[in-house]
């Protein structure tokens, strides 16, 4: 039972970052129907600039107000990036074909993956051991850190807004409102611009919360690893149902208990392939995806 | 006016032949075919450094046999393309040994050209393949990759007494290889492995495989992989509240495993050739002293230093045997040396030119977060 349940916070941890990242792409694929290939290099290159503020401020702040700085300056700087992002890679082909946006999106993806090399060298960068104190809990043979719980919660606590936000909100209305029919959206006097700029906003910011736990919770980066993170959540978001956000949230967290069930409970050395055959399994008989019945309509 | 230029050159090539046979009778050459230019510049830098340092040392002191000693190096870039060429044009120079190259593939592709001129040579390659040809030539001057594994099981079995033992490795042929080699001495020598997997390397999450591990209940979980992922592993062992002990292959020799695990990085096992610092040989101590005196630098690592004891266990033999024969030097050295004192301790070779005994040594990461020898071979 506690391998169990340990299987299934582990699952949950890397799952709901997982999930964080599955927002992006689905956000975007929603508004745009673009898949944003470069979104997860834009995760990679947050924790990067994450590590960059946490080694200017360490030791000058308190450690709970420096992790609140770091993460509210690396989402501030990465959708800033979102943006720039936008605005060279895809506005200019919004009117293209939509394979023309697709190989744009490849090539920002190489653009911000080699530049991270270039800034910062090809060798891992390594966050400090104890960003956040190294606090355990052993919850009757269960483990769990404080990481782990601010993992979870921060992660909920964010998917919980932005359905708030998305569902309540009058710019969340305007976004599904842009996501069904954008021209139908511009005549009600839509701002669509402006629109697409905020997904891509909440996008990255999202993202860089990601690329922030994966810095803090597994502390080694590499300048690469937006790839397999990036898969990942885009696979995820595809399982939940492209488009559907709470799909992205529910995609994600699948994903990693999958993985971390059965390499627990079958084989570590297949645990991704096996994860992907289950995966496979899901899409046949829901091709659109566990949430996905309005991409179905649209289509 | 072309066929003149040519004659030219060809009694150019003549004169210059006969000019390097004369002197020929008063030196001895030694060669030195190492990667002086890319990837491995460093190494094969050190390496051409401290085999001149070596030689600058035995000059002074009247050379070898009355005859000065003079060092040709040829840069074979770590290609072994080049390997071959460099090999062929130290066997023109009228080497009578050559120490190198870096890496087992250059050594492999210029092994059979020093064997067929009867042209000594000793490598730090550790690739096993290397001493499998039957070259009488060839002399292996650091230890194999097969002895890494066999002195991991002993470690374990002889000073740990493990009794319940996890292996781990990554997708990689180096590191699915020596984890199986570990795997299979252990079992040879009554070990009892309760758990062997692998990990996809950089994926970074290793919770759900090591959580499968702690239901084994093992007292130790070996790591036959790379640091980027043996730091994580480690640290989310003790993050999973795991009390086994890790212990890691050479790859996970690296500052950066300690800085991924941070506090949970003390207490870890490494199985490693030592650093030079921390060879515990006198004669070591004396020659990275005199390698600092002159270059202003430590030797690139300890791979330097291996080469540095070919050498010198050549140089040896010639002047135990008083000859230049290379038949008769490397009979010396596969039948009647024994311990030479070497700088990375004792020298002995079998008769298929491996080095004998290993060098490998075991740390625990101390509190301190530095190295700590806990066992080697005696």
């Amino acid at each position: 039972m506690e391998i169990f349940l340990q299987q299934l916070v582990n699952g949950l941890t890397i799952g709901s970052i997982y999930a964080l990242v599955a927002l992006g792409y689905t956000m975007v694929y929603g508004v745009l129907k673009l898949i944003n290939f470069a979104h997860g290099d834009l995760v990679a290159l947050s924790a990067y600039i994450g590590l960059v503020i946490i080694m200017q401020l360490a030791g000058v702040l308190s450690p709970a107000l420096l992790i609140l700085i770091t993460f509210i300056a690396t989402m501030i700087i990465t959708a800033i990036g979102g943006i720039v992002l936008e605005r060279a890679a895809y506005r200019p082909l919004r009117k293209a074909p939509r394979l023309s946006a697709v190989v744009s999106a490849l090539g920002a993806s190489m653009v911000i993956e080699n530049g991270i090399m270039l800034i910062w060298g090809p060798m891992p960068k390594i966050y400090p051991a104890s960003v956040v104190p190294n606090v355990n809990f052993d919850l009757h043979g269960v483990y769990i850190s404080l990481m782990q719980i601010l993992v979870l919660v921060i992660s909920l606590v964010l998917m919980v807004a932005l359905y708030l936000f998305v569902n309540r909100t009058k710019l969340g209305t305007a976004m599904r409102a842009c996501a069904i029919d954008q021209d139908a959206a511009r005549l009600m006097g839509i701002d669509v611009d402006k629109v697409i700029v905020t997904t891509f906003v909440i996008g990255s910011a999202l993202g860089a919360v990601g690329g922030l736990f994966i810095g803090m919770y597994y502390r080694g980066i590499t300048f690469n690893m937006g790839w397999i993170y990036g898969l990942n959540a885009f696979v995820a978001a595809i399982i939940g149902g492209i488009g559907n956000i709470p799909g992205a949230m529910l995609g994600g967290m699948l994903l990693g208990i999958f993985n971390a069930f059965i390499s627990g409970y079958i084989s570590s050395s297949w645990s991704m392939a096996l994860t992907y055959v289950l995966l496979i399994i899901i899409m046949i008989f829901r091709p659109t995806g566990i949430l996905g019945e309005r991409v179905a309509e649209k289509v | 006016m072309k066929r003149w230029s040519l004659a030219g050159l060809l009694a150019l090539v003549v004169a210059l032949l006969f000019t390097v046979s004369v002197f020929a009778a008063d030196v001895i050459k030694i060669g030195v075919q190492a990667p002086i230019t890319g990837k491995f510049a460093s190494e094969g830098q050190s390496i051409d450094k401290a085999v001149r340092l070596v030689v600058e040392q035995v000059n002074k002191k009247g050379g070898l046999l009355g005859k000065k000693i003079v060092v040709i190096t040829c840069d074979d870039e770590g290609k072994a393309v080049k390997a071959a060429i460099c090999a062929r044009k130290l066997v023109n120079d009228g080497v009578i040994a050559v120490i190198g190259s870096y890496t087992s593939t250059c050594t492999e592709a210029a092994e059979p050209i020093y064997y067929r001129a009867g042209v000594l040579q000793t490598s730090d390659g550790t690739s096993d393949t290397l001493v499998k040809h039957g070259y009488w030539t060839f002399f292996r001057n650091s230890s194999p990759n097969s002895a890494e594994a066999k002195f991991t099981a002993e470690f374990f079995l002889k000073k740990q007494h493990y009794k319940r033992i996890a292996a781990i490795s990554d997708y990689s042929t180096f590191s699915v290889n020596l984890t199986n080699a570990v795997v299979k001495d252990l079992k040879k020598m009554g070990g009892n492995v309760v758990y062997t997997g692998k990990i996809v390397s950089g994926s970074q999450n290793f919770t759900p495989i090591l959580t499968k591990i702690k239901s084994y209940h093992p007292d130790v979980i070996y790591f036959g992989g790379y640091y980027t992922d043996g730091g994580l592993i480690r640290a989310q062992m003790v993050q999973l509240g795991m009390k086994a002990d890790f212990v890691g292959g050479d790859s996970n020799d690296n500052p950066e495993f300690i800085k991924l695990a941070g506090k949970a990085a003390v207490g870890a096992y490494l199985i490693d050739v030592p650093l030079p610092e921390m060879l515990p040989y006198p004669a070591a101590k004396k020659f990275l002293k005199a390698y600092k005196a002159k270059y202003h630098e430590n030797p690139a690592s300890i791979w330097t230093l291996f080469n540095v004891d070919g050498l010198r266990v050549i140089l040896y033999a010639i002047q135990q045997t008083k000859s230049l024969d290379t038949k008769k030097i490397a009979h010396y050295l596969h039948y009647e040396l024994k311990d030479f004192p070497g700088i990375t301790g004792p020298i002995s070779f079998a008769p298929n030119g491996e080095r004998i005994g290993s060098a490998y040594m075991a740390y625990i990461i101390g509190p301190d977060l530095k190295y700590h020898i806990v066992y080697r071979e005696k």
